[in-house]
């Protein structure tokens, strides 16, 4: 089982990434943080885009799970969906930056 | 001990009696898996026929063929039977039968399981297609969207029809979900390391995973769906707090990934059956279980992509847009290590590689329209047309239907033990394939065109008739061809001539066993050293026969496989199986009595049946009934392994994790529709909320972890071989359960608002109705633990029912803990 757990690992954080900014966008929207201004932009975007990089960069400290592998097959998979984790993060968590949060 | 003498021993064992009894009490993995693949043929063959009269009234403007209201209810069971009555069955069934005899193991882990599983779809698919016949048939569309499903807009049984049919049938397929995960998992051949093990075995555990998390909310929304039509709890009623929304919410987190577990099971065919008939080994084996998984994980990121004309905001609508976008790239991977393969082998074109081009032509026009309504400025445009309608044809009838012709082409010689010449296969295939094109190419343009899906009419002159005419005609083609293929099924079952056990010289393990198999499947249990086992040991099916593998020798009519560790594959306990019961069909009867009294409106009289299933289901329990340490056995070979009920592993408890994940998925279901209607939801917040409880909930606490660590210490106490004192902590942690049951009545009766009020009280009720449940069944789960411990059937080595029951008390606590903040929180903070 743990062998599953590891080739999945940067999947499942990116599925816990993205259901957290889908949930930060909509209780963010739902409780007026858009509307509070903070460093020129609102305090949302700036939770949203933090939380974007941080996501982001935990998906790549995910990488050192290929060392752990025992085996080739292990490594390669760790190694391919860890890179999908983490590019899927950076591209479908991108609206954060590139759209408007609310309207 | 001969070949024959084993043959007629083990047959006797794994076999059942002929007749109707046979039929009614065989719980074999190959019986059963026949059975879900003829009985999803036949569903298959109503849902064509539905299709062609949907075609024919629309072969013609303004046609009077049908009026609107049949015209709701053909398209609606169109839809509902071919998603749950034919391609999550045929799966099933084709996985039942086939899995084992890949893996190398004589059946499923849980045989029962899979028998009650096909009662309950054949049992539930039956109320669906007898609605048809008394003119109440679901009419909403398979989406069953609220409000017009409920109970102002659709006031008489259809939706029932549609929520309680539809979840009935969902049974069977969490069933086959959790037997399959287990059985790929434990019941493996001894070696068959998990990067040993054939694709299609990855295909199939990716998919049942998939599933014990995606069925969840349909059945949580199917249920609160039902309770607000036959209660008037508003959980989608936006006067009092509810959202039309959330269904659609519910309903997506299922029918996206629903998607992709149609398609996983055909893309393992194609992944079996492609590198045999291109005469090479599959490429790419890590970077496909990559994809897989890939897959799997995105295919839950996409559910909003239905919803992107429902005003969601900009930044949600880039969310899932991306998501939709990139899923097409794991996707990718896998069809370019199929054309890599092709490439690499030497094709032959025989038939069933006459459909997997057909597969690839089909497939990838529908993943180029996926990818063009994934862009949202699309989407608004083609939302709820034709082209949708094209569209979703091209990718399950591309990404399903023709891999499984495929497969049916390949393994028809494995059911039968016969082989046939191809013409008729072939006639059928360009039949199949141009009736196809020529039905769905040309909705993409009427969908462009305007035309919405579901109207049963339209103009003459919106300039949409030739193309319909074509469409129409092309649909009676492809009809032709599917009759055409039952006919070539059915003379190649009477009529072909008999041949050899493996006549594409493939190289997985189904092909090492007699065709048409044996009840038992194989003689003795291979040692798996490589992906191929047959390819590297061409003699290995005759050594197996003459039981030169593992457990060759019957023992005490007993039926035993192996169970292996789950990832290096090493010998781990020999798993002895239940035989053949009335109990699944039984207890499938009782489940069907609940769902008719349901649909009867009878919600008192459901209660029978409900006892019925409890006293049924500890009944199936109790029989597996060991009152003796065994020790560890000889299984050939030099080596002895203990049987499951002494060993740390055993898929029983397997199962139980699996069905708490779940359950666990259904209860963040819940969770997830009480944060969604409190934030987006309109006429929040509500009227009146929970007004103390705070003891009340405080004594369930208390009670909840006073019964969970009760259950720890019984189960410490019978590892120890302290029974008496084992047996008081059962009673004593039952106890604490009945505690916690009356104090959550309590704090519900006391404290919450009635649930009819507003969707803020019907989501708490719905919650305490939940942590309620689940404090019965770890009461239940305690009492039965003490009752086994009283017949003897617990020792230090025997704690399976021990664990179970602990495992059961422990997800009993942690929910109650989730549920008891969600409902006093607000009290708390206000």
């Amino acid at each position: 089982m743990r062998l599953l757990a590891r080739i999945s690992a940067g999947l499942i954080l990116w599925a816990f990434g993205f259901s957290l900014l889908y949930a930060l966008q909509g209780t963010g929207c739902a409780y007026g943080w858009e509307d509070a201004s903070l460093f020129g932009t609102t305090m949302l975007r700036w939770i949203l885009v933090a939380t974007w990089l941080l996501l982001v960069a935990a998906c790549l400290t995910l990488l050192r799970l290929t060392r752990a592998a025992s085996s080739d097959f292990e490594r390669r998979v760790t190694l391919a969906t860890v890179l999908a984790g983490a590019g899927t993060m950076l591209i479908t968590g991108s609206p954060v930056a590139l759209t408007s949060a609310c309207a | 001990m001969n070949a024959l003498r084993r043959h007629r021993i083990l047959n006797t064992i794994w076999g059942a009696p002929k007749g109707w009894r046979g039929t009614v009490v065989s719980v074999n993995h190959s019986d059963i898996g026949k059975r879900f693949v003829i009985a999803a043929f036949g569903f298959f063959a109503i849902g064509g026929v539905l299709a062609m009269l949907i075609r024919a009234q629309l072969a013609t403007p303004g046609s009077a063929f049908v009026g609107p209201d049949i015209y709701n209810q053909l398209f609606t069971m169109h839809g509902s039977i071919m998603m749950f009555l034919f391609a999550i069955p045929m799966f099933e069934g084709l996985a039942l039968y086939m899995l084992p005899k890949m893996l190398g193991s004589r059946d499923m882990a849980f045989p029962r399981l899979s028998a009650y599983g096909w009662w309950c779809y054949l049992f539930g698919g039956t109320i669906l297609i007898a609605s048809m016949v008394f003119g109440v048939a679901p009419d909403g569309g398979w989406f069953m969207y609220t409000p017009l499903s409920s109970k102002a807009y659709t006031p008489g049984i259809n939706a029932d029809v549609w929520l309680l049919g539809i979840t009935f049938v969902e049974i069977s397929a969490i069933s086959a979900a959790i037997e399959i995960t287990v059985s790929v998992l434990k019941l493996r051949a001894p070696g068959m390391r998990l990067d040993r093990m054939p694709l299609f075995a990855w295909y199939l555990l990716i998919t049942a995973l998939m599933m014990i998390v995606a069925f969840p909310p349909l059945i949580l929304g199917s249920i609160l769906l039902e309770v607000e039509r036959a209660f008037d709890w508003p959980f989608f009623d936006p006067a009092r707090g509810g959202s039309p929304l959330l269904w659609q919410h519910l309903f997506w987190l299922f029918g996206h990934p629903e998607v992709y577990i149609i398609f996983l099971p055909a893309a393992g065919v194609i992944s079996t059956v492609l590198p045999v008939l291109a005469r090479t080994r599959m490429l790419g084996y890590g970077w496909i279980v990559a994809a897989l998984l890939s897959l799997a994980f995105l295919s839950f990121g996409l559910w909003v992509h239905h919803m992107f004309t429902t005003g969601i905001p900009h930044m949600a609508l880039g969310f899932f847009s991306a998501a939709s976008a990139l899923v097409a790239l794991p996707t990718a991977v896998q069809v370019f290590a199929w054309i890599g393969t092709l490439w690499n082998g030497r094709p032959e074109l025989k038939l069933p590689m006459l459909y997997l081009l057909g597969f690839f032509v089909v497939f990838v026009i529908g993943g180029m329209t996926g990818v063009m309504l994934a862009m949202v400025p699309f989407d608004l445009q083609a939302h709820d047309t034709h082209f949708v309608v094209a569209h979703l044809h091209y990718v399950l009838i591309g990404g399903f239907v023709f891999p499984m012709l495929a497969g049916a082409y390949y393994w028809l010689p494995h059911f039968t033990g016969r082989t046939r010449d191809e013409l008729l296969g072939k006639t059928t295939f360009w039949l199949i394939f141009v009736g196809f094109n020529v039905t769905f190419f040309m909705m993409h343009l009427t969908g462009l065109l305007g035309m919405r899906r579901r109207v049963h009419i339209y103009p003459e002159e919106a300039g949409w008739t030739l193309l319909n005419l074509v469409s129409s005609v092309g649909s009676f083609v492809m009809a032709f061809g599917f009759a055409l293929f039952a006919i070539d099924v059915a003379l190649h079952v009477h009529y072909a001539r008999r041949r050899r056990r493996n006549p594409w010289t493939a190289g997985t393990l189904e092909w090492a066993m007699p065709v048409p198999t044996p009840a038992y499947n194989i003689a003795s249990l291979p040692t798996v050293i490589s992906r191929e086992p047959l390819a590297d040991a061409p003699a290995l099916a005759s050594a197996l026969s003459r039981g030169e593998g593992h457990l060759g020798e019957p023992r005490r009519g007993w039926r035993e496989t192996m169970a292996v560790d789950t990832t290096t594959g090493a010998i781990d306990h020999i798993v002895v199986l239940p035989g053949n019961t009335h109990l699944p069909i039984v207890t499938a009867a009782a489940t069907g009595c609940f769902f008719l009294c349901l649909l009867a409106g009878r919600y008192w009289l459901s209660l029978l049946p409900v006892a019925g299933v409890v006293v049924l289901g500890l009944r199936w329990a109790w029989l597996l009934d060991w009152r003796r340490d065994i020790g560890p056995l000889p299984i050939g070979r030099g080596e002895v392994a203990p049987i499951h009920r002494e060993a740390a592993g055993a898929p029983g408890w397997w199962g139980s994790v699996f069905l708490l994940v779940a359950d666990g998925t259904a209860l963040a279901s819940l969770l997830f529709g009480y944060a969604f209607l409190w934030v987006i939801a309109p006429n929040w917040p509500p009227p009146e909320r929970i007004e103390g409880g705070l003891a009340a909930g405080l004594v369930a606490a208390a009670a909840g972890s006073a019964g969970t660590l009760l259950a720890r210490r019984c189960l410490a106490d019978g590892a120890a071989g302290l029974m008496e004192a084992a047996s008081r902590m059962a009673v004593a942690a039952a106890a604490a359960q009945l505690v916690t049951i009356l104090a959550l009545m309590a704090l519900g009766v006391t404290a919450q608002p009635v649930p009819q009020a507003h969707a803020y009280a019907a989501c708490s009720w719905a919650l305490l109705a939940y942590a309620l449940l689940h404090a019965t069944i770890a009461m239940l789960c305690m009492g039965f633990g003490r009752a086994r411990i009283a017949a003897g059937h617990v020792s230090p080595r025997r704690t399976l029912d021990l664990r179970v029951a602990r495992l059961f008390s422990d997800y009993s606590t942690a929910t109650l803990a989730i549920v008891l903040v969600c409902l006093l929180a607000p009290s708390v903070m206000s």
